[in-house]
């Protein structure tokens, strides 16, 4: 069975991330440009002597597939690139993967990887 | 046929029938292939030299040497006065580019139609009826070889009001290369008053009411006003009728331009409202972030370059070599516009706000405008540093106090900036430059150099400027209200004016998030915009 590890970040540390993860033995990743807030809810900025609140800032979506043994060793390395120590390091999680397929051969599962 | 429609094709049937009439009767007598503009006349009046018939008649191998040396002097000061008005010509792409920058991505292509039809329509106007209204009178001007065709003054002497040859380029002898070239000098500072509306106007302003106001200022509010600074009108001979200095000097356009369009901006952004969501129930205004800083900052820097043309092009000779004062008066008053802003802007809210520094350049390059001929390079910056504070003020005025709804800071650039500039040189000019201005002997002098009656003859321009442009607009679009949609509808306005008004989008390739707008201007929760940028359109690929 596989699992889906799914990853917000910091832009800014996409490169990194992609390096450490193939360092690791990823095959293939999906990045999405996304926008959100968390906690500290956006921030305020000044235009023209006006306030305005960025409410959404931007982040990017990392999706990678893997199998279950290796989701946490995989986690760990995504945590460790991606971290600044600063507010709005994003998140990770991993959700359980029912059926995989490669489109092309029709493989399934771990051989879909 | 609908009235709109049958109005349209009525205009413009009449509009060729007199082109065809001013080319059947007007006659060609005018300088029409450009040989007879030039000779030994022009040689001896430019250089101040004794009367051509004072020269012996045996001298005519010297009259023929001379007469020879007077045309080139009118060919070298006709290619510098078209280069610079290219140049200035080339100030409508810097415009395009500042303010659509500084709006959202949904009214991108609007913005864009604006730029482009406002050059159209505004010319012609000025080709069949404005021209003729402000420099239908002006003649001589003796570095262009005299344009004699331009000789019908209405009323005569020191209370000129308008201007009487030349409609359609063609009565009275107007077929003339003098005249000509004088037209397209003249045209593109006519289309800077033109399109400095749009910057108050944008988001909101129905294209038909904006063709409308393109009309209007082509055809009367620009050239009337024109006419009594330039043209040989009763502001321009205030210092013969009231012994005000020079009478009102403004060089290159401070009033004449940029305040024209100004007022006309404020009266217009007054009259339409401020754009949906803009200001709160408690009246603070909420942030509409421009959708591309990088344009803004294109469209400054080719403003600058173009400058470059409007003020020293406004010699009307390159045989007056004040220019290269001009030029150097012209960039120290944009950069000490430029640094101020950003020093204000830091100082004020921790950062330097882009667009505003952008501004402040813009501010310097309009209020040196009429003064830059006239004053000291010190001046220069001066009037540059107070232009930058000017304008952040103007602002931060409009936004938080009168509540006026004005996108990209025109009325404060253009209209406050452009009145500076033209009470400065009632205050820095410094003897230098001027001898004969406005037919006043000796040179123009400020307040400070001890001509306070040149001071009167500058507030009088401001005030009367102020009145006209102002006043006739607010009536006009008042007027226009009761029969024409003057804005658009508040669907359009949220949906972005690119296809309800054209069809199509600016940019078709990109989703635009339209964020939702509770509430609207005149009640509700407005401040409630949700999405982020409160109400800009972000692009998500």
């Amino acid at each position: 069975m596989n699992h889906l590890i799914t990853a917000i970040i910091k832009p800014h540390k996409l490169d990194d991330v992609k390096d450490a993860v193939r360092a690791a033995g990823v095959l293939g990743l999906t990045v999405s440009e996304i926008r959100g807030f968390g906690r500290q809810g956006g921030k305020t900025e000044t235009y023209r002597g006006t306030e305005y609140t960025v409410d959404f800032l931007p982040k990017v979506r990392i999706d990678i597939l893997v199998e279950d043994h290796e989701a946490d060793k995989i986690v760990d390395v995504i945590a460790s690139s991606a971290r600044t120590g600063k507010i709005g390091d994003g998140k990770i999680w991993i959700t359980p993967v029912l059926r995989t397929v490669r489109i092309r051969t029709g493989e399934l599962d771990s051989d879909a990887l | 046929m609908s009235r709109g429609k049958k109005f349209a094709a009525l205009t413009l049937l009449s509009f060729i029938v007199l082109v065809i009439v001013g080319a059947k009767f007007s006659g060609h007598q005018g300088d029409a292939t450009g040989t007879r503009t030039g000779s030994l006349s022009d040689y001896l009046n430019a250089s101040g030299s004794p009367d051509a018939k004072d020269v012996p008649i045996s001298q005519v191998g010297i009259n023929q040497l001379a007469s020879e040396a007077g045309h080139l002097r009118v060919s070298i000061n006709f290619t510098w006065l078209l280069m610079t008005g290219f140049l200035v010509l080339f100030m409508q792409v810097g415009f395009a580019f500042l303010v659509t920058g500084l709006t959202r991505a949904k009214n991108a292509g609007h913005m864009m139609m604006m730029n482009l039809t406002s050059f159209a329509v505004a010319l012609l106007a000025y080709f069949a009826v404005g021209f003729a209204l402000q420099f239908g009178g002006i003649a001589p001007v003796a570095n262009l070889g005299g344009i004699a065709p331009l000789n019908g003054l209405t009323p005569h002497g020191n209370w000129g009001l308008i201007g009487t040859h030349g409609f359609f380029l063609q009565s009275a002898h107007g077929y003339d290369v003098g005249v000509m070239a004088l037209f397209l000098f003249q045209v593109v500072f006519m289309e800077t008053a033109g399109y400095i509306i749009i910057g108050a106007i944008a988001e909101r302003v129905s294209f038909a009411a904006f063709l409308l106001a393109e009309v209007v200022m082509g055809a009367l509010i620009y050239p009337i006003f024109g006419m009594w600074v330039w043209g040989g009108g009763f502001l321009a001979h205030l210092g013969q009728s009231y012994n005000w200095g020079h009478g009102a000097v403004d060089f290159a356009g401070s009033g004449v331009v940029h305040a024209t369009g100004g007022w006309a901006a404020l009266a217009m952004a007054v009259v339409l409202g401020p754009r949906l969501g803009k200001f709160n129930r408690d009246g603070t205004p909420n942030a509409f972030p421009g959708h591309n800083l990088g344009y803004v900052v294109i469209g400054t820097l080719v403003l600058v370059f173009g400058w470059m043309g409007f003020n020293p092009g406004s010699t009307f000779g390159a045989t007056d070599l004040r220019i290269s004062v001009v030029a150097v008066n012209t960039l120290l008053a944009g950069c000490c516009g430029t640094v101020t802003a950003l020093a204000w802007t830091n100082a004020k809210w921790g950062k330097p706000d882009i667009s505003m520094t952008c501004n402040g350049m813009l501010a310097g390059l309009v209020a040196i405008t009429a003064p830059c001929a006239f004053v000291a390079p010190w001046a220069a910056c001066v009037i540059g540093i107070v232009a930058g504070l000017v304008v952040c003020y103007g602002v931060w005025f409009f936004d938080h106090v009168a509540h006026v709804d004005d996108p990209c800071g025109a009325v404060s650039v253009h209209g406050l900036c452009g009145a500076w500039g033209v009470l400065s040189v009632g205050i820095f000019a410094d003897g230098t430059y001027g001898d004969g201005w406005n037919g006043v002997s000796g040179p123009v002098k400020g307040l400070i150099y001890g001509d306070g009656g040149q001071l009167l003859a500058q507030v009088a321009e401001v005030v009367v400027g102020f009145a006209w442009a102002f006043g006739l607009f607010y009536v006009i679009f008042k007027l226009a209200k009761n029969f024409m949609a003057i804005r658009v509808s508040e669907a359009a306005e949220i949906e972005g004016l690119d296809v309800p008004e054209f069809g199509a989008h600016c940019y078709p390739d990109f989703v635009l998030v339209s964020h939702e707008i509770r509430g609207d201007h005149d009640n509700g929760d407005s401040y409630a915009l949700s999405g982020d940028g409160h109400g800009s359109s972000t692009q998500v690929p």
